[in-house]
């Protein structure tokens, strides 16, 4: 109790100094909270537009699967409604939506001309619900279904000078390779400043059926279960229904982009922390230290009083603890603080930055506070401040109190 | 004959490029097969006297094996003198009404769904013609090939049990779409019976066989079978039928006219 109250008192009698180990452990421990609650709420809103977009499972043919980083415009699901009905019905399954992606060379006028875009076909609930690109409509309006009508993005009506009510002809290909011309009847043009939006020509399934030659089929089948982190049991029994078996049914977390950035971000997560802990340990063993040096005297004779090694272990790290609780609550404050704000209001990026990134991202990102990263920061304080003294600590034990005394 | 014609649109895919060097007569060829001392010029000659036309008609099935389904498409070709060819699908519904004219170097194809024409032209040319083994260059090829290659007889092998000359054919120009083409000529008919095409690299681009030979207006020795194999594209097979063919038609001057070819 001695030790406590001895401890206590040492951490007082040096303001400056122990102020100086409190800032760092609250610079580090805020440092904490914000990074972490930064590059989780970012990734997390990354994962969350992404999966929206891309689904939770990708149901495709093991062919297409095989080549899929160049899109094979034959290696289909032929017989798509078995498929889609057997998913829609699976218990966990929320949603499923066939997608077709081709690409077609677009014109407007008498003469075919080389702008080439990329075509998506899909349900129109895919369109407004997951894809949401009807609210990025900035002229005219979204397609109705089976009425001739398509949507451009807003780079492609640029180049191809299209306007509102065009007849835009799209020259493509079957999926056996003929050449496939087809035409629509532009309503609408969509803006985002990516190019998922603004490089594509929206049609209505039917239209990407009969441009790819495969009535009745889709490219790939996109499932959502209800909780994109708990899919590998969805995937599971979506595997072993009947109309997909020979399917390949992989989930988000194995496909490009995600599957290779899950262990990148994990590593990032672990260097970031490592290193906020590393410099607030260097700055409290380097305050710590300075304080077993002023005090080498005091130690020698408390020593001599009797003090064993443990003891004076024990009185520089409570010192230390004592220092590092009071930093880590300043810090969780100094952390909490804006990151409260910047997660009600988000960061807003311009438009452009968007415009070379294939994977969908909102503009505005958000940091996600939460009580795992608060606790951890506090935890690593603490860690931090044990571990930057321990050194110190040691130190002072090895003092012995008659050659403490005679560098009187 | 006074003046040398090439083939048709599709004669003249398959046709010309191999026997566009032929600068003699089918029975002069006939009289130096029986002699055994042909020279690679005379083989080459013989054949054109079988293949060169100034006009010509036909029906074609064209029947595209893939990897998947096989689709089947039906043609009506015309054909006069070396410059111009033209060709109408019939079949499937999907494709009807799909023409195709070539003018010389120049190549357009109608589409009825959109109701444009496209040239066919640059990267589009080595494209497969309805996804079939079949590229807009291969059509595109006209009698230029005979100063595009040096032919050099390679000697003499049996085809399906039939004699042939085996000759190769390298092109002094590498930028054409087959640099080098080796071919197997029936030493009876005339009619090259199988050809090997090749890249710059050596690797073997296509392989093209012709069969089924029978005889027409004037004795007239030609191919009514032909089977392409693009080596490069996997599990897949085109083949050629030709049906009502006359090389005695009188054409009018409109079937090669872009008239003709917008005309619905």
């Amino acid at each position: 109790m001695n030790l406590f109250r001895l401890a206590f008192l040492n951490a007082t009698r040096n303001r400056t100094r122990s102020l100086l180990t409190a800032g760092i452990i609250v610079g580090g421990t805020a440092l904490f909270i914000i990074s972490m609650s930064w590059l989780d709420g970012v990734w997390d809103q990354i994962l969350e537009e992404g999966t929206l977009q891309g689904g939770h499972i990708e149901v495709v043919t093991q062919e297409y699967r095989a080549r899929a980083s160049l899109r094979p415009q034959d290696e289909n699901i032929n017989d798509l409604a078995p498929v889609l009905d057997a998913l829609r019905s699976q218990e966990g399954v929320v949603d499923a939506q066939p997608i077709i992606e081709t690409g077609a060379t677009l014109t407007v006028g008498e003469d075919i001309g080389d702008v080439f875009g990329a075509v998506m076909g899909a349900e129109e609930k895919y369109f407004t619900e997951y894809m949401d690109v009807d609210s990025k409509i900035v002229e005219g309006r979204w397609l109705k279904e089976g009425a001739g009508e398509l949507v451009l993005g807003w780079k492609l009506a640029q180049r191809t000078g299209a306007k509102l009510g065009d007849e835009v002809i799209l020259l493509g290909m079957t999926q056996d390779g003929s050449m496939s011309p087809s035409k629509g009847t532009l309503v609408g043009i969509a803006r985002s400043g990516s190019p998922l939006v603004d490089r594509r020509v929206f049609v209505d399934l039917a239209a990407a059926q009969w441009s790819l030659d495969l009535e009745g089929g889709a490219m790939k089948v996109l499932v959502w279960g209800e909780d994109r982190e708990d899919v590998d049991e969805l995937q599971a029994s979506i595997a072993a229904l009947p109309p997909l078996i020979g399917l390949d049914t992989s989930s988000w977390k194995t496909l490009p982009p995600w599957g290779g950035q899950l262990g990148i971000m994990a590593a990032i997560r672990f260097v970031l922390m490592f290193m906020i802990a590393f410099l607030a340990g260097l700055g409290v063993w380097n305050t710590m230290m300075m304080s077993v040096l002023e005090r080498t005297n005091e130690i020698g004779v408390l020593r001599a009083m009797g003090m064993t090694r443990p003891g004076a272990v024990f009185l520089f790290l409570f010192e230390g603890i004592a220092i590092a609780i009071l930093g880590g609550i300043g810090g969780v404050v100094a952390g909490v603080l804006p990151t409260l704000y910047m997660s009600r209001h988000g960061f807003s990026y311009p438009e452009s930055m968007l415009a070379k990134m294939e994977v969908p991202l909102p503009t505005t990102l958000y940091a996600q506070l939460s009580s795992e990263i608060v606790l951890l920061a506090f935890l690593t304080a603490i860690f931090t401040a044990v571990i930057g003294t321990f050194l110190p600590a040691l130190r002072a034990a090895t003092i012995q109190p008659d050659s403490a005394m005679r560098r009187n | 004959m006074t003046t040398r014609h090439t083939l048709t649109l599709i004669l003249a895919l398959f046709a010309t490029p191999l026997f566009a060097p032929a600068q003699a007569f089918a029975d002069e060829g006939a009289e130096a097969a029986a002699a055994e001392e042909m020279t690679v010029q005379q083989i080459l000659d013989a054949i054109d006297a079988n293949m060169v036309f100034e006009s010509r008609t036909t029906k074609i099935k064209m029947t595209v094996e893939g990897k998947k389904r096989t689709r089947v498409f039906e043609m009506v070709s015309y054909g006069r003198g070396k410059d111009d060819s033209a060709m109408e699908y019939l079949t499937p519904a999907r494709e009807k009404g799909t023409k195709m004219l070539k003018l010389g170097e120049d190549m357009w194809m109608y589409l009825p769904s959109v109701d444009r024409t496209q040239k066919i032209s640059g990267h589009m040319l080595r494209k497969g013609m309805m996804g079939s083994d079949l590229s807009y260059d291969d059509m595109m090829t006209t009698d230029q090939m005979a100063k595009m290659y040096t032919p050099t007889l390679l000697g003499s092998e049996d085809v399906d049990g039939r004699p042939a000359w085996k000759i190769e054919l390298v092109a002094t120009d590498e930028s054409v779409a087959y640099p080098k083409r080796v071919q197997w000529v029936d030493k009876e008919l005339f009619i090259p019976v199988q050809q090997e095409l090749f890249a710059l690299s050596g690797m073997k681009l296509k392989s093209w066989r012709m069969g089924k030979i029978e005889e027409f207006e004037g004795g007239r020795q030609f191919p009514t079978w032909m089977e392409i194999v693009d080596e490069v594209k996997s599990d897949s097979k085109t083949t050629l039928e030709f049906g009502e063919m006359s090389f005695v038609v009188e054409l009018q001057d409109e079937v090669f006219s872009k008239r003709w070819l917008e005309r619905k």
